[in-house]
């Protein structure tokens, strides 16, 4: 294993445009048919039509009387530019934003981060055309920033290019146990997703990106598909309260197996896979009947005290005598004690899921109601932790609302040492969250599908390529961090005594709402 | 033999509304459409079908649930969905046109609301949005109820509790214990808002409380002659000043709420006891300062059950209103020690199912369900500013068996994400939830604690 990561090549960024002819862009511009003599200034004075001729300026009828111009495949620069508006004679055109743009998106993953998102894994850097670094949900890391943030609002494009490329390495087992340490060049991994909630090809596309950039990705509950056995170094492999596909090979295989206890978008409460998604491939998988609606139970049966769960962790440790354990936890009152149970029984990773987190199938309540968003979750177990002196023996990995490379840093500024990834690996393949995963097809967008045809839509070195250029941009924007704070590699953002906020204010961060 | 138990049971029935909601999503089609078909395929929802003559016909917007496929698969850039304004115009900033949405959901299938993706609202808010439910993980063991797999309990008292038994020596009982009235779900239904009130839809809730064996509040001077068939699932409401005038409906109910407007509770109490000596009595009156004063002084003259009200146009406005009533009332009467003796009921700025057990959590015993199964049945929010002419709350002669149903539904739906919620905390039945404030975070208190300076 040693050797494989003195080998390790950082992926190369290649383009992966977007499969579909038409897209989703942030402006329009709407011309009003009553003024315009078609004299085609505009076509000319276009940064994005430079090489096009007047005619791609097509115009036709809205339904609300107006008209718009075509601009297929080239997109406005938006309302920094407006040289068309002001050279037009006429006064014929406005730009605004579009009617798609306002209608994509939510408070947590804005129109903007999905576009951006979108638009670093075509072509691996983020532009200053969307916002990128934070969502607009009014509290945690929309509310963090990094004290030099403060100073420059907008990056310059520039500023991104870091010749020194700084070390974004983490190590995964910090317990020095004889097991390998397992390092990982970025602080992510991917998150479980199981065959059912999301298609094969996704799997096998996040699994090839996982490969490129030395990392991982998971298994789900929904069992382990043999074609993934080939990137067997880069999966995890997850046992849940179903016990999906669950046996000795699938847990040898692994070089790291992960517990799942709960999860952040429906804590206390089992997987949910409805009945149209248990395609008959699925199910036998899962070795189960087809179109069946599949609840996993909740907890595990056997694990009732912290004592079971000392056995539960120590039965896998046997069974694998190299693999590291992760426990994945979400975030009750608690949380900080399950943390430090899960150290004694001899985690080498905890996962903590805050209650924002991804899922294929939630019921809604849940998602919104139960357990505390993982901003809170993270220092209050990193305290706990560095009380009790054994912070540095366990490596605690954020998940459940981490959507940025600013994210990421902020979860680590706060006491995590590296996140886990899901819906953002998503959104890179195309996912709008539409919030459909769930039922019917599935995906209409081909990737939390079970639908045979569905899923040809997602090609399986298309999707990777797209992860592997998110996970580009996002390095690029970690070492910028790590320039700007002055910092050699990012375990050194990583407190390592207690977090405590003071008039807004800790290390690097700042909290908005509370700085004084 | 026939079993003596019967497990309790809510069955939905898909209940369609007569008017339906605005779509959420508008989807144009421009002219410059070649009709090359790719969002007939594209869209796995059906908005986009073809015409008999192979021509693509207008998008069925009710279909369309925003996946935007059609937008990025045609070749010629001409469809677009935006968010339709018609939908946006709906309720207000509380009742939020999604959470109308999901009133209309719930009461038309009785269905617990699941989707995939993650939360996609804002951090926290106010109210009952500044509450997280805690759950158990590991060391508690949580019960799996929704899918009847593990027995859980939503049945609550309703009525006066004694603190202690006390026996003679003959070890015989003494105490004379009140009367409790058990109801399955800790939700009844208030009143209608006084705007829209008609006899339909009151015999609408009479008999879906009837149904969920629960009870339903009616005001006294609406209390209509169709309504006694369900008398027992009645709570009459009745202005303190006019409890004499009254006396028939006191003698036939089990349950008279006082609207309090003043004067001597112990006389009140007397007058409703003397006519009917078995009748529960519930003193309602709206939340102010005095109110967890005057809860305490019902609970010492002896009645049974105390209702709050919070108006739901303050809780519009100020939504932390209802979680502080409950949490003043509930406190003071805990310190006063008189908390357990009687049944706490709080309604106002019901808005989702997720209210039930936080109000619960807070310190109320039941909730009153209010403008929720109304709007289910069309109403707007407008707090009567929109009069008769545009409201669409109006239960028809033929349509009081929708209406149930719709109503049955929702409190169906209800009552399954309360399982959700016991389930995941682990607890086996809802009364062990009143008051619980531990098994709820506040973002005050964890905001202060991560990002303030408070340890």
């Amino acid at each position: 294993m040693m050797q494989k990561e003195l080998l390790f090549q950082v992926p190369e960024i290649k383009p992966a445009p977007s499969q579909y002819p038409g897209s989703i862009e942030k402006y329009e511009v709407i011309i009003d048919r009553s003024k315009c003599s078609m004299c085609g200034i505009c076509a000319e004075v276009c940064p994005s039509y430079i090489g096009a001729s007047p005619i791609d300026y097509e115009a036709y009828k809205k339904p609300n009387g107006y008209l718009r111009l075509t601009v297929p495949k080239v997109s406005c620069t938006g309302l920094s530019c407006k040289r068309c508006v002001n050279e037009c004679p006429n006064s014929a055109l406005s730009v605004e934003l579009s009617p798609q743009y306002l209608a994509l998106g939510d408070l947590r993953w804005t129109a903007d981060l999905i576009l951006s998102t979108w638009e670093q894994a075509e072509v691996g850097r983020v532009s200053k055309k969307h916002e990128y670094k934070i969502g607009d949900s009014g509290g945690g890391f929309d509310k963090l920033r990094f004290e030099f943030e403060l100073e420059h609002k907008e990056i310059h494009e520039d500023d991104l290019v870091d010749e020194e490329n700084r070390d974004t390495s983490i190590v995964l087992n910090k317990r020095k146990d004889g097991r390998p340490e397992i390092k990982i060049p970025i602080p992510v991994y991917g998150a479980d997703m199981s065959f059912g909630s999301v298609s094969l090809n996704v799997m096998l596309a996040r699994a090839k990106a996982a490969e490129a950039w030395n990392t991982f990705t998971s298994t789900g509950e929904g069992g382990y598909p043999d074609v993934l056995t080939q990137y067997k170094n880069h999966v995890i492999t997850q046992v849940a309260t179903g016990h999906f596909g669950v046996n000795a090979e699938t847990l040898k295989r692994a070089r790291i197996i992960v517990l799942k206890y709960a999860q952040g978008a429906k804590p206390g409460l089992g997987g949910h896979l409805l009945a149209d998604k248990v395609t008959p491939d699925v199910a036998e998988i899962r070795e189960v009947v087809p179109c069946i609606s599949l609840f996993s139970p909740f907890p595990f049966h056997n694990v009732y005290s912290v004592e079971d769960h000392y056995r539960h962790v120590q039965l896998m440790e046997d069974v694998n005598p190299q693999a590291l354990i992760s426990v994945k936890v979400s975030t009750p009152t608690d949380v900080d004690m399950v943390a430090i149970g899960s150290y004694y029984a001899g985690a080498h990773i905890l996962q903590i899921d805050g209650g924002y987190g991804g899922t294929g199938a939630a019921p809604d309540i849940a998602k919104k109601n139960i357990a505390m968003p993982v901003e809170y979750a993270i220092p209050i177990v990193h305290n706990y932790l560095v009380r009790e002196g054994v912070r540095d023996e366990i490596t605690i990995m954020a998940s459940g609302g981490i959507r940025t490379a600013f994210d990421v840093a902020k979860a680590i500024a706060l006491g995590a040492d590296g996140a886990v990834i899901g819906t953002a690996e998503l959104v890179a393949l195309g996912c709008k969250r539409c919030e459909n995963c769930e039922r019917g097809k599935g995906c209409p967008s081909g990737i939390a599908t079970t639908d045979p045809a569905l899923k040809y839509f997602i090609d399986i070195d298309w999707g990777s390529q797209r992860i592997i250029n998110l996970y580009s941009s996002w390095k690029e924007q970690w070492s910028y961090v790590l320039r700007k704070l002055d910092l050699k590699n990012i375990r050194e953002l990583r407190p390592n005594d207690e977090v405590q906020f003071r008039k807004g204010r800790f290390k690097h961060m700042v909290h908005l709402d509370h700085l004084r | 033999m026939k079993a003596d138990y019967e497990r309790y049971h809510i069955a939905a029935k898909d209940a369609p509304p007569k008017i339906k909601l605005p779509p959420k999503f508008i989807v144009n089609r421009y002219n410059n459409c070649t009709n090359a078909q790719e969002c007939t395929q594209a869209c796995i929802y059906g908005v986009h079908e073809l015409r008999e003559d192979s021509q693509i016909a207008e998008p069925i917007q009710d279909l369309c649930r925003g996946c935007y496929m059609c937008v990025l698969k045609c070749p010629k850039g001409a469809i677009s969905i935006g968010i339709n304004p018609e939908f946006e115009r709906l309720g207000n900033p509380y009742f939020s046109p999604d959470k109308i949405k999901t009133i209309y959901f719930e009461a038309e299938t009785g269905r617990v609301p699941v989707s995939g993706a993650g939360y996609t609202g804002p951090f926290a808010g106010e109210g009952f949005d500044s509450i997280w439910l805690d759950f158990s993980e590991i060391v508690r063991p949580t019960r799996d109820g929704i899918h009847g797999r593990e027995y859980i309990s939503t049945s609550v008292d309703l009525g006066r509790r004694l603190q202690s038994l006390e026996f003679d020596e003959n070890e015989k009982l003494v105490s004379n214990v009140p009367r409790t009235i058990e109801i399955p779900i800790p939700m009844i239904f208030d009143a209608p808002l006084s705007c829209r009130t008609n006899r339909n839809l009151q015999l609408a809730l009479a008999k879906a409380a009837a149904g969920l064996k629960t009870f339903a509040i009616v005001n006294a001077r609406e209390y209509s002659s169709d309504l006694t068939h369900y008398e027992a699932n009645l709570i009459p409401r009745i202005d303190s000043d006019e409890i004499d005038e009254f006396e028939d409906l006191v003698k036939i109910s089990q349950i008279v709420e006082v609207e309090f407007r003043g004067g001597e509770i112990k006389d009140h109490l007397e007058k409703i006891k003397a006519t009917n000596p078995s009748a529960l009595v519930s003193f309602y009156f709206p939340y102010d300062k005095e109110a967890p004063e005057r809860a305490d002084a019902i609970a010492r003259m002896g009645g049974d059950i105390v209702h709050i009200h919070v108006d739901d146009g303050v809780v519009e406005r100020d939504p932390d209103a209802i979680k502080n009533a409950i949490r003043s009332v509930h406190s003071h009467l805990v310190d006063k020690r008189t908390r357990d003796k009687i049944t706490l009921i709080f309604s106002g700025g019901i808005a989702e199912a997720a209210h039930v057990p936080k109000s619960i959590i807070l310190g109320a015993n039941v909730v009153a369900v209010g403008i929720v199964y109304q709007i289910a049945l069309g109403c707007k929010v407008c707090y009567g500013t929109m009069h008769s002419q545009d409201c669409q709350m109006n239960v028809e002669n033929g349509d009081v068996e929708l209406a149930t149903q719709r109503i049955t539904n929702l409190i169906g739906a209800w009552r399954d994400q309360l399982l959700e919620v016991l389930g995941g905390m682990g607890l086996r039945e809802v009364r062990r939830q009143t008051g619980e404030v531990g098994r709820a975070m506040f973002y005050e208190d964890l905001e202060a604690k991560v990002f303030g300076d408070k340890e």
